[in-house]
C-alpha cells in the first residue's frame, strides 16, 4: 500500500507547515493558527488510525512509504504504522493540541516561539513513532530534543537555565552513543551481505537478525548503547536525575508533553529497536534491567511519599509508573508487554492529566507547595473533583486505564518471577499512599491561610481549562472499561515483538561482553562526574544562573 | 611551459590577477569598499568557473609536478567559497574600525592561490610553496589591526611559530628527499620512482627501514600538527584567533586549516600512504587529544570568540579522526574529512559571522556578556546564529551532523581501537554541546544587559549568511553532496572502493 504523497509524511510534517506559517504571520494570528494546525494534524491521526482498524491484529506496517535518500549508504526515508506507533501517534496530537490550549492564557511572553517550538517538536515526536529506518528515526529523535531545550529554557521557572541545560547533556550522551551503535549495526549489515543497501532498514535488519544475527560483541555493545540511550529518556532508575528538575522548571504544558510523550520515547525504543535487533543480549541484560525496574518503582514511589512540590510529587510518580512499562516489557512475556504498551498510553493521559491540573493551580496561587495549600475543594470544587478522579486513576483504581496497563505488566511479571511482581505491587500500594496523602492535603481540611490570603485569585477553572481536561478524563474512562479497545489495537505489535525476542538466549559471559560492559561503565561513570562538575562549576560561578565572566 | 600547462594552472592565473583587480580598482577609486568588493567577488566567480571547467579535463602540467584531479577541484571550490564569503563578513567589522577593505580583500586571495597550488601539488617542493604562499598572508591578516597591540601580539606570536613549524616541515621534506632522491610524489616510470613507490617498496621490505625515515616522518607529522593546531602544538591559537579582527578569526579557523588538511591528503595520504602503519597509531592519539583538549578549554571560556578558536581545535580533532579511519583501511574516512571539513567551514563561518556583525559596533566585545538577550535586538542574527551553534553540536539534520556521522561511521568501520575513538567523539561532542548551548542561553534566555538600538546590516552581510544557512540546512540532505566527496576521495585513495 504504498502512495507517493502518503498519509504519514502528511501527519508527520504538518505541523512544521504550521511552525512555518506561524512564523510568517503577524503575532495576532499566532494562537489560533498554531491550534488549527494542531488540531489538523489530529484529524489527520485519526484518520490514519481509522484507516489502520481494519487491519489491527496484524503486526505488518502500513501505509509504508519508503524512497532513497542518499543510496551509497543505503539510508531511506521510510515510514510505516503498526498499531503501537498508531496509538502513539494519536496521543502525541492530542496532546499536542491540548497542551497549545493550556498555554493560551499561561504564555504571554514570546508566544510566537513557543508556538513554533511545540509545532517542531510535534513534528519530532510523530516522526520518531513513524520512522522504519533507524538513521531517519535517530534524526527524528534529535530534533525533538531542540525544542524542548527552549521551551523549558525560556518559558520555565526560576532555576530553568540549569535543568534545561541537564536535560540536553543527559539526552545527548545517550543518544550520540545510540548514533555509534545504529552506524555500528548498519555496517555489521553491510559486511555481513556486502551491500548497504537496507543497512539501516529496520524490517531488513530484523530478517537478518532472524536467519543469521548478529555477532555477540556488536549485540552487548549495541544494546548497552540503545539501552543508555532509552533508558535516560524512560527514566529508569538511576538515569532519572534530569526529570525532576526538568518537571519543576517546564511550562505546565511542557510538563504535560514530557511525561506524556517524551518519556515514552525510550519504552518506545526498547519494544522497536533494542529488543528485536538484540534479542540475545536483551536476554543477557533483562535480569539487571528487571531489578533496575523495581528499584525505579519503589524509589520513586517512597520519593514521591517526601515530595513537598506538587510538580516533584507527580514527576517521581512518573519515574515509579514508568518502571512498570520496562518491567513489564523485559519479561518477555505476552502480558507484561500488552501492559508496557498500554501503561505507556494510559500515563500519558493520566500524568497529562495531573500536570494540567498542576499548573492550573499554579496558575492562580504562584505556588506548588502542597503544605501552603489546603481546603481546596471549598474553593475551587469543579478542580478539586477532576484531581481526585485523575489521582484515582493514577493510583491504578480498577476501572479507570491506570489499572489495567500496571495489572497487565504484573500480571506477565508473575508468570516467570512471582517475587519481582510481589515487590512491584508494592508499589501500587505505595502509589496511592503517596497520591492521597498528597489529595488529603490540598484538598480537605481547613482553607489555608495561603489560600485564604489570595482570595478572589483563586476561582474554579475556567471553561477552556475544562476543556483541556475532558478528552483525558473521557479516554481514561472508557480504557479502563474497554481496555480490549487499546489490546485488539497493539495485538499485532505485541505479538511481532514477543516473536522477535522470546527465541533470544542469553550470551555467554565472555571476555569481551565483560570488556565492553566495563568500558561503558567507566564511560558512565566519566560522563556523570563531568556532569556534576559541571553542574557545580555553573551554580558556583554563576555563569548559567547570573552573570557570566565578562571582560 | 607550453600552453597545457596554463591552461592547467589557468584557475590560480584567474585568482592571481582578481588580486591585482582589486588593488588597480582600489588605486582608482581609493579607499571606496563598494567596487573593491564586487571587484572581488566577480573574480572569484570567474576563478571558480574556470576552476571547474578545468577539473573537468583533470590535466597534469609541469612534467607532472602540478595536476587537476576531483580532490583538487573540490578544495580548490572550498576554497573560493572561504575567500569569497569571509570578504562579504568583513565590511561590518572592517569599515567602522577604518580598516581598508580593499588590501584586506588582495591578501585574502593570494592566500587562497597558495591553498589553491596545496591542493594541486604533485611534488613536495611545491606542496613547501604553496603552504608558504598559503600562511605568509595569514601572518599579515592576523596583524591588520596594527593599532591594536593585541592584534601585534598575536600575529608575531603566529608569525614566530608558523615559520618555526614551516621550518620543521621542510627538515622534514629534506629527510624524504634524501632517502628517496625524488620529490615528485607519484611517478608511473619504474626507472624513476616517485615518493609513493620508493616508499612501497621500503615497506615492503626491498630496503632496510632506515632512522633517517623515521625522523623524516617525525618532523614532518610535527610540522603538519602545527599547521592545524593538534594538541599540542596549538598553542599560538588561541591569542592569534583572539588578537585577530573577527572575521580574519573566522578566516583563519577555516583556511589555513582546511589548506593544511590539502596538504595532508597530498603529503600523507599520497606521498607516504605507504607508510600509513607508522603514522597510524599517531593520528588516533592526535585526534583524541585535540577534540579532548580543544573541547575542555573550550568549556571554560567566556568570550565567544575565544570559545570558536578552541572548539575548531575540537573540530580539528574530528577531522583527524577520518584520516586515521583512513589509515585503518576505511575510504569512508577520507570522505568523512572532506565532508567535515566543507560541513565545518560554512557553519563556523556562519557563526563567525553573525560575531562580526554583532561587532559592527565599536568597542563591542564578543563577551557572552555581550549576546545577552540578543533575540531582542537582533531577532534575525540570533536564530541564524543559534542554528549554527546547532549544527556545531551536531544536532541533525544541520551540515554538522552528517559531518560527525560520516567520521564516526568511518571509525566504526575501521574498528578496533578506532571504534574507541568514535566513542571519544561522540563524548566530546556532548561536551562541547555544553558551551555551544550557553551561548544560545545567552541569546534567548537572559536579559539585555545594553540598551543600544539594533543595527542595520547591508544586503551583502545578509546575502551571506543567507548562503551559510542553506548550505548548513541543506549539506546533509541531498545525496549529490556525497557522490562529490566519494568521487574526491577516490582521487587520491590506494584503498578498493568503499561506499
Amino acid at each position: 500500500m504504498t502512495s507517493p504523497f502518503g498519509i504519514l509524511t502528511v501527519v508527520t510534517f504538518l505541523p512544521l507547515v504550521g511552525a512555518l506559517v506561524v512564523a510568517i504571520l503577524p503575532s495576532r494570528w499566532t494562537r489560533p493558527v498554531a491550534l488549527a494546525f494542531a488540531l489538523a494534524a489530529w484529524v489527520v491521526s485519526l484518520m490514519m488510525l481509522i484507516g489502520y482498524l481494519p487491519n489491527r491484529a496484524g503486526s505488518q506496517f502500513l501505509f509504508l512509504e519508503a524512497y532513497d535518500w542518499i543510496p551509497i549508504f543505503g539510508i531511506q526515508y521510510k515510514l510505516g504504522v503498526d498499531g503501537m506507533s498508531a496509538a502513539l501517534v494519536v496521543l502525541t496530537t492530542t496532546l499536542t493540541w491540548i497542551c497549545i490550549l493550556a498555554s493560551w492564557v499561561p504564555i504571554q511572553t514570546r508566544i510566537k516561539e513557543y508556538m513554533i517550538s511545540f509545532l517542531v517538536l510535534e513534528v519530532g515526536l510523530i516522526g520518531v513513532f513513524l520512522a522504519l529506518d533507524l538513521f531517519l528515526f535517530y534524526i527524528f529523535w534529535e530534533i525533538v530534543l531542540v525544542p524542548m531545550y527552549l521551551i523549558i529554557g525560556i518559558w520555565g521557572g526560576a532555576n530553568r537555565i540549569y535543568s534545561t541545560i541537564k536535560f540536553v547533556l543527559y539526552t545527548l550522551v545517550g543518544s550520540l552513543l545510540m548514533l555509534v551503535a545504529i552506524l555500528a549495526t548498519a555496517f555489521a549489515y553491510q559486511s555481513a551481505t556486502g551491500s548497504w543497501t537496507g543497512a539501516f532498514d529496520l524490517v531488513a535488519l530484523r530478517a537478518h537478525v532472524q536467519t543469521v544475527g548478529f555477532a555477540p560483541a556488536l549485540q552487548v555493545g549495541a544494546f548497552l548503547a540503545f539501552f543508555l540511550a532509552f533508558a535516560i529518556k524512560v527514566p529508569m532508575f538511576p538515569f532519572h536525575t534530569w526529570l525532576p528538575d526538568a518537571h519543576t522548571d517546564a511550562p505546565t504544558a511542557g510538563s504535560v508533553i514530557l511525561a506524556g510523550v517524551l518519556l515514552k520515547l525510550g519504552a518506545y525504543g526498547f519494544l522497536r529497536f533494542a529488543l528485536p535487533l538484540y534479542p540475545d543480549a536483551a536476554h543477557t541484560f533483562a535480569p539487571t534491567i528487571i531489578v533496575l525496574s523495581l528499584i525505579a518503582i519503589i524509589y520513586g514511589a517512597i520519593v514521591a511519599l517526601v515530595q513537598p512540590d506538587l510538580k516533584r510529587l507527580v514527576a517521581y510518580s512518573s519515574v515509579s509508573h514508568m518502571g512498570f512499562v520496562t518491567l513489564g516489557t523485559f519479561v518477555f512475556t505476552e502480558q507484561g508487554i500488552q501492559g508496557a504498551i498500554l501503561q505507556m498510553i494510559n500515563h500519558g493521559l493520566i500524568t497529562g492529566g495531573l500536570f494540567l491540573l498542576v499548573g492550573i493551580i499554579y496558575e492562580r496561587t504562584h505556588d506548588r507547595t502542597i503544605a501552603k495549600m489546603g481546603g481546596l475543594a471549598a474553593r475551587m470544587p469543579l478542580w478539586a473533583a477532576t484531581l481526585g478522579f485523575f489521582v484515582f486513576a493514577s493510583a491504578g483504581l480498577p476501572g479507570l486505564s491506570g489499572f489495567v496497563g500496571e495489572f497487565l505488566s504484573l500480571v506477565g511479571t508473575f508468570v516467570v518471577n512471582p517475587p519481582a511482581a510481589a515487590v512491584a505491587t508494592l508499589g501500587m500500594i505505595l502509589a496511592a499512599g503517596y497520591l492521597l496523602y498528597m489529595y488529603g492535603r490540598v484538598v480537605f481540611g481547613e482553607v489555608s491561610d495561603f489560600i485564604v490570603g489570595l482570595g478572589g485569585h483563586i476561582t474554579d477553572m475556567t471553561p477552556v481549562e475544562i476543556l483541556t481536561l475532558v478528552p483525558l478524563a473521557t479516554l481514561i474512562v472508557v480504557f479502563g472499561l474497554q481496555p480490549g479497545l487499546l489490546l485488539t489495537l497493539v495485538q499485532g505489535s505485541v505479538v511481532d515483538t514477543i516473536g522477535a525476542v522470546r527465541d533470544g538466549v542469553p550470551l555467554p559471559i565472555g571476555t569481551e561482553v565483560v570488556v565492553i560492559g566495563l568500558g561503558l561503565i567507566i564511560v558512565l561513570v566519566v560522563v556523570r562526574t563531568i556532569s556534576a562538575a559541571m553542574s557545580s562549576r555553573s551554580e558556583r560561578t554563576g555563569v548559567m544562573t547570573e552573570g557570566g565572566g565578562a571582560h | 611551459m607550453n600552453g597545457a600547462d596554463l591552461s592547467a594552472i589557468s584557475p590560480l592565473i584567474a585568482a592571481v590577477l582578481t588580486a591585482a583587480a582589486v588593488l588597480i580598482v582600489d588605486l582608482v577609486r581609493p579607499g571606496r569598499s563598494g567596487p573593491a568588493v564586487a571587484t572581488a567577488l566577480i573574480g572569484l566567480a570567474i576563478t571558480a568557473f574556470v576552476t571547474i571547467q578545468v577539473g573537468m579535463g583533470a590535466p597534469t602540467a609541469f612534467n607532472g609536478t602540478y595536476k587537476v584531479d576531483a580532490l583538487s577541484t573540490f578544495l580548490d571550490i572550498l576554497f573560493i567559497s572561504i575567500v569569497a564569503m569571509t570578504i562579504v563578513f568583513a565590511p561590518d567589522y572592517l569599515l567602522p574600525r577604518n580598516l581598508p577593505i580593499a588590501e584586506f580583500a588582495t591578501v585574502l586571495i593570494f592566500a587562497m592561490s597558495g591553498a589553491m597550488l596545496i591542493a594541486g601539488s604533485a611534488d613536495l617542493l611545491l606542496l613547501f610553496l604553496g603552504l608558504e604562499l598559503m600562511v605568509l598572508p595569514g601572518y599579515l591578516l592576523a596583524g591588520y589591526h596594527k593599532t591594536d597591540s593585541y592584534s601585534t601580539e598575536g600575529a608575531i606570536k603566529y608569525f614566530l611559530l608558523g615559520s618555526f613549524s614551516s621550518a620543521i616541515f621542510l627538515f622534514g621534506v629534506a629527510f624524504i628527499w634524501g632517502l628517496t632522491g625524488t620529490t615528485l610524489i607519484n611517478s608511473a616510470d619504474p626507472a624513476q620512482p616517485g615518493v609513493a613507490q620508493a616508499l612501497a617498496s621500503v615497506v615492503a621490505g626491498t630496503e632496510p627501514l632506515s632512522a633517517g625515515l623515521a625522523i623524516g616522518l617525525a618532523f614532518l607529522t610535527t610540522g603538519v600538527a602545527f599547521k592545524i593546531a593538534a594538541v599540542p602544538f596549538h598553542y599560538w591559537t588561541p591569542d592569534a584567533y583572539q588578537g585577530s579582527p573577527t572575521p580574519i578569526t573566522g578566516y583563519l579557523s577555516v583556511g589555513p586549516k582546511i589548506g593544511a588538511f590539502a596538504l595532508i591528503l597530498r603529503l600523507f595520504v599520497e606521498a607516504l600512504g605507504p607508510l600509513a602503519e607508522w603514522w597510524l597509531p599517531v593520528m588516533i592519539v592526535l585526534a583524541g587529544l585535540t577534540m579532548t583538549l580543544g573541547n575542555l578549554v573550550a568549556l571554560t571560556q567566556d568570550n565567544v570568540k575565544r570559545m570558536l578558536a578552541y572548539s575548531s581545535i575540537a573540530h580539528t580533532g574530528y577531522m583527524l579522526v577520518g584520516l586515521a579511519a583512513y589509515a585503518g583501511g576505511q575510504v569512508l574516512g577520507l570522505e568523512g574529512l572532506l565532508f567535515y571539513g566543507a560541513a565545518y567551514t560554512f557553519m563556523n563561518l556562519g557563526a563567525f559571522a553573525v560575531v562580526s556583525a554583532v561587532q559592527k559596533r565599536t568597542g563591542v566585545t564578543s563577551s557572552l556578556e555581550t549576546f545577552s538577550g540578543l533575540v531582542r535586538r537582533e531577532p534575525g542574527l540570533t536564530i541564524l546564529m543559534t542554528l549554527f551553534l546547532l549544527s556545531l553540536v551536531g544536532i541533525p539534520p544541520l551540515a554538522g551532523f552528517w559531518a560527525k556521522a560520516y567520521v564516526i561511521l568511518a571509525a566504526v568501520q575501521a574498528g578496533g581501537s578506532l571504534t574507541v575513538l568514535a566513542v571519544l567523539v561522540v563524548l566530546n561532542a556532548a561536551a562541547a554541546a555544553f558551551y555551544y548551548l550557553r551561548v544560545v542561553v545567552y541569546m534567548w534566555m537572559r536579559d539585555p544587559v545594553t540598551d543600544a538600538p539594533p543595527l542595520t546590516h547591508g544586503a551583502l552581510m545578509w546575502g551571506g549568511l543567507a548562503t551559510a544557512t542553506v548550505l548548513t540546512l541543506v549539506f546533509g540532505l541531498f545525496p549529490s553532496v556525497f557522490e562529490i566527496v566519494q568521487h574526491a576521495a577516490a582521487a587520491i585513495s590506494t584503498l578498493p572502493g568503499g561506499g
